[in-house]
């Protein structure tokens, strides 16, 4: 019998991964969970209000778009539209070819990710490297992130001192702290060679135009202090109404993803250097990318919009911890990935229409996110969308109920079958054609058939209280 | 390219049209993202103005939530010069505004202090003494910016980073510093030495960024 | 994350009729919890009917995405729950499902105002007691050390504080904490056969904690809960002792 992806890649993970996944999500949550109440009075209610400030956001972005585009504009960036990925792509290239520019440095961007810009621009014969520690061993590696906060959660040190000295960083060594340092000079010289610097943006302004960008490393600055080009990569959904209201995504987002009250550097940039100024970027561009988003903002699962990519759900999702990220085959993995991989897939989502299956609905998720996405909801609601589109995978090793709404929509050959089921305790289970129960008799016993016996109780308890 | 933005933002509000009302953008309460216990600062009477005097010394609670952070609050050029010496640190940059505090106490021929910063040359600088353009006390955040700090890389590039700060400078929280954030196209809140936990969790300070952040008092 | 006011709900009037949803798990497998259900509220003065039309909330089929098939269920039992009295049910999840699930999938429908009110009748058992009858103190005995298991749908709503409360007044509980409370135990529904070997995983990581402080018994307000744990528990050979809720109280009561 076909098995679901997910659960297959949950089986095959090795227990060095496993372990690693699990002990680094866990304790993230954990210090999380101590750190919202002990800081804030409300944290329910401040999540709360940091969910409306973000519904009202995509709700009105036909209003925040243009507003947004002229105070960049007024502020001296240059500002850039694309649909698809392969327009960004070919955005930043052509920004890059007007500056004759070779080299790129990237911060950390989930949106390049998806656009698939370092192959893109590879192809075409100029270096992007990563800066971020993580992002950069990932891309020498040749793997993908599996946390949208920790790209390499699943990575042992072992195995990155091996990926070090193949590319002729140094000896073996796997000391965290040498393996940094290591990084950190590699790196240097890049950010002074390269024309361009890339970024993303946590947050956009719509008030004063700033974009946010929020990071522990200094790989952003260092991006912004070498080059003379920086490009945002900005998601059309970034939109924050004003600069006061970052007052409360700002509170709750280094904490929701790393347990810091802030990360160590939240840039606030709004265009590019002024004249004379020795370091930074002459020219600044901003790319907004759609590529899905106005799809998602039409469905019935808009609210995934209000995502700030903190990875709180990820850390405590029981599912994401026990397969981890690349089992969810996209850029964005875990309980957000669930909702949002599928819909950014557009027609491609019968190809991922499993990932909002591999849940069971315990809304951990809804409770630590900091923008309060009713997640369980918008899963249930691409679940019916999985069924009523016939999507494959959506139904693998999933029990067809139809008859069963149909007995149970039918008093009397319920109760029939209630009295009938008892052969169940008799038959062995591995006779019954039931591939639901075989399932779950795999690692479960079935308890004892007792169907018609409370009716028979109740009728007996009636008459005796009628008497 | 305005092709695509035509066609964004024409399905955009195609998107939106269906809806019946906008959620409306919520008049939340300052109080909400008030942190709890240390501040003692009286919240601001209108949304977006910065609080009122606070009770607490803003220095004393600076410094304790930046040492929190691995950062060194300091007092005054000589602990400076002290610290610098012990750890074997005399290649430096400074600032030129600030030169005439320094120059006294960072003299030749035990340091070597230059007032340009030599991009070519970045890495040969162990220590960077800039001028801070605030802080914020309840998360021992410093804030730069391109018109106090005008070399990027002189705050950025050295293992060492010295802020200097006046303490009328410092405001209480987050939401103060948002409404007093100055016009300028690189503000940055520095709060402590550049880390990373990629590697297995396990936190490691001095990255790209410095590894030892320093938030310098001075009257 | 509920999409109706919990705090809106339809109260029992002063003969205290209730309806009760024995649930489709009970009807087939537990039936010793649908008893203790009846006892328990006949105990507190109510008058408790059964409408023998009732089969299940519906919720199997909405949680695996087949919302056609789920309406069809829920549509029964909105036919079948008639009137306007309370509507009790001892889980957790049934309710949730009538009360916010429910409302979810018959957005579009017609007839969804009826299923709305049918929510706004519902009430799991423990925070039928503690909140609509306001009874937050048990009667009777059970000595015993007790873990108490969260159940997922409980999350927004009343029920667990409800059913700690109860656990907690009855003389001789001891309530045993144990690590990852909050954690999922891997049931889920469908998700239990369409995602075996995680389901197991997950009920096996609560196992390995409650194995760490060996409570005389795991209670529940969901029997789902309890029948996937107590599952994997038998065939691993480290048998658990499950009870509802339910059962707890009314065995309270018996050795009182």
């Amino acid at each position: 019998m076909k098995k679901q992806p997910i659960d297959t890649f949950a089986e095959n993970l090795t227990a060095e991964k496993h372990a690693a996944v699990r002990g680094g999500t866990k304790a993230t949550h954990e210090k999380r969970s101590v750190m919202l109440p002990e800081h804030f009075q409300n944290p329910q209610r401040l999540r709360e209000m940091a969910g409306e400030i973000k519904q009202h956001a995509i709700e009105n972005l036909d209003t925040y778009l243009p507003q947004v585009e002229a105070k960049l504009q007024s502020n001296g960036v240059q500002v850039h539209w694309a649909e698809t990925a392969d327009e960004a792509c070919a955005t930043v290239h052509r920004i890059m070819q007007a500056r004759q520019a070779t080299k790129l440095v990237k911060a950390k961007t989930m949106v390049s990710e998806e656009i698939g810009l370092a192959e893109y621009l590879e192809e075409r014969g100029i270096e992007s490297l990563e800066t971020d520690l993580g992002e950069f061993i990932v891309q020498i590696d040749g793997d993908h992130p599996s946390h949208i906060v920790r790209p390499i959660i699943h990575k042992s040190r072992r195995e990155i001192a091996v990926s070090f000295e193949r590319e002729g960083l140094g000896a073996y060594n796997d000391d965290p702290a040498t393996i940094t340092q290591r990084a950190r000079r590699w790196l240097r010289p890049k950010y002074m060679e390269a024309q361009v610097g890339l970024t993303g943006a946590n947050f956009v302004s719509a008030e004063s135009g700033r974009i946010v960008l929020v990071t522990n490393e200094g790989n952003s600055r260092f991006s912004l202090a070498g080059p003379r080009c920086h490009i945002a990569l900005i998601g059309i959904e970034k939109i924050v109404p004003r600069d006061r209201d970052l007052g409360v995504l700002l509170n709750l987002l280094a904490r929701s993803a790393t347990a810091q009250p802030l990360t160590v550097y939240t840039e606030f940039i709004s265009g590019p250097k002024l004249a004379d100024r020795p370091d930074g970027p002459e020219e600044m561009h901003v790319v907004f990318v759609d590529n899905g988003r106005t799809e998602v903002l039409a469905s019935e699962c808009r609210e995934i919009l209000r995502c700030i990519r903190c990875g709180a759900c990820l850390n405590v999702c029981p599912v994401y911890r026990q397969a981890s990220g690349h089992a969810y085959r996209s850029v964005y993995p875990g309980p957000v990935g669930a909702v949002l991989s599928p819909l950014l897939a557009g027609k491609r989502f019968p190809e991922l229409a499993d990932l909002p299956k591999a849940s069971s609905l315990c809304g951990a998720c809804n409770e630590v996110c900091p923008v309060n996405i009713p997640i369980p909801d918008l899963l249930l609601r691409l679940r019916n969308r999985g069924k009523e589109e016939h999507a494959e995978l959506a139904s693998v090793a999933t029990p067809g109920l139809a008859g069963w709404a149909w007995l149970a929509s039918q008093p009397t050959a319920w109760k029939t079958a209630l009295v009938a089921g008892k052969a169940m305790n008799v038959v062995p289970s591995a006779l019954l054609p039931v591939p639901a129960l075989r399932a779950w008799e795999k690692d479960r016993t079935l308890p004892e058939w007792r169907g018609g016996e409370f009716r028979k109780w109740w009728r007996k308890n009636e008459r005796k209280t009628e008497l | 390219m305005s092709g695509a933005r035509e066609k964004i933002l024409g399905r955009v509000q195609a998107a939106l049209a269906p809806l019946k009302e906008r959620s409306p953008l919520p008049d939340w309460d300052p109080v909400l993202i008030e942190r709890r216990g240390a501040i003692g600062a009286v919240p601001a009477a209108n949304p977006g103005e910065p609080g009122l005097a606070p009770k607490v010394d803003l220095w004393t609670l600076f410094a304790e939530r930046l040492r929190a952070l691995h950062g060194l609050p300091m007092e005054g050029e000589a602990a400076l010069a002290q610290w610098l010496k012990e750890n074997g640190w005399t290649e430096g940059y400074c600032d030129p505004k600030l030169w005439p505090h320094f120059k006294a106490s960072l003299p030749e021929p035990t340091f070597h202090v230059s007032t340009v910063f030599d991009r070519a040359n970045y890495d040969n600088y162990q220590f960077g003494i800039t001028i801070a353009s605030g802080a914020i006390a309840e998360t021992g955040t410093l804030v730069l910016t391109d018109r106090d700090t005008p070399s990027r890389l002189g705050a950025l590039a050295p293992w060492a980073h010295v802020a200097v700060i006046r303490r009328e400078q410092i405001v209480p929280d987050v939401a103060s510093a948002l409404a007093t954030m100055p016009l300028d196209p690189n503000v940055i809140w520095v709060s402590g030495p550049s880390k990373t936990a990629d590697v297995e969790g396990i936190l490691i300070e001095g990255v790209h960024g410095p590894g030892q952040q320093v938030a310098l008092l001075i009257p | 994350m509920t999409a109706m006011d919990l705090a809106s709900r339809q109260l029992p009037g002063s003969e205290r009729r209730v309806q009760l949803m024995a649930t489709c798990l009970c009807d087939a497998f537990f039936d010793d919890v649908a008893r203790a259900t009846v006892e328990v509220l006949q105990h507190l003065g109510c008058i408790v009917e059964f409408p023998e039309g009732q089969t299940c909330c519906g919720q199997p089929a909405f949680n695996s995405g087949d919302w056609d098939s789920s309406r069809k269920v829920v549509r029964h039992t909105v036919n079948t729950f008639g009137g306007d009295v309370p509507v009790v049910v001892p889980s957790g999840s049934c309710a949730a499902m009538m009360f916010h699930g429910a409302l979810l999938e018959f957005e579009r429908e017609p007839d969804r105002a009826n299923v709305a009110a049918l929510g706004r009748r519902s009430w799991e058992l423990a925070d039928f007691i503690v909140n609509a009858l306001g009874v937050s103190k048990w009667p009777g005995r059970f000595p015993a050390r007790v873990a108490l298991h969260r159940s997922c749908h409980g999350r927004g709503t009343p029920t667990p504080e409800a059913a700690a409360t109860l656990l907690k007044s009855i003389a001789g509980v001891e309530i045993l904490p144990f690590g990852e409370e909050d954690q999922c135990c891997g049931f889920g529904g469908t998700f239990s056969v369409a995602f075996p070997h995680i389901s197991s995983a997950m009920g096996n990581l609560k196992l390995d904690y409650l194995d760490a402080v060996k409570p005389d018994y795991l209670v529940s307000v969901d029997m789902s809960c309890l029948m996937h744990m107590n599952g994997l528990a038998q065939k691993e050979g480290r048998p658990l002792h499950v009870r509802h809720l339910a059962q707890v109280l009314r065995d309270a009561l018996v050795t009182s």
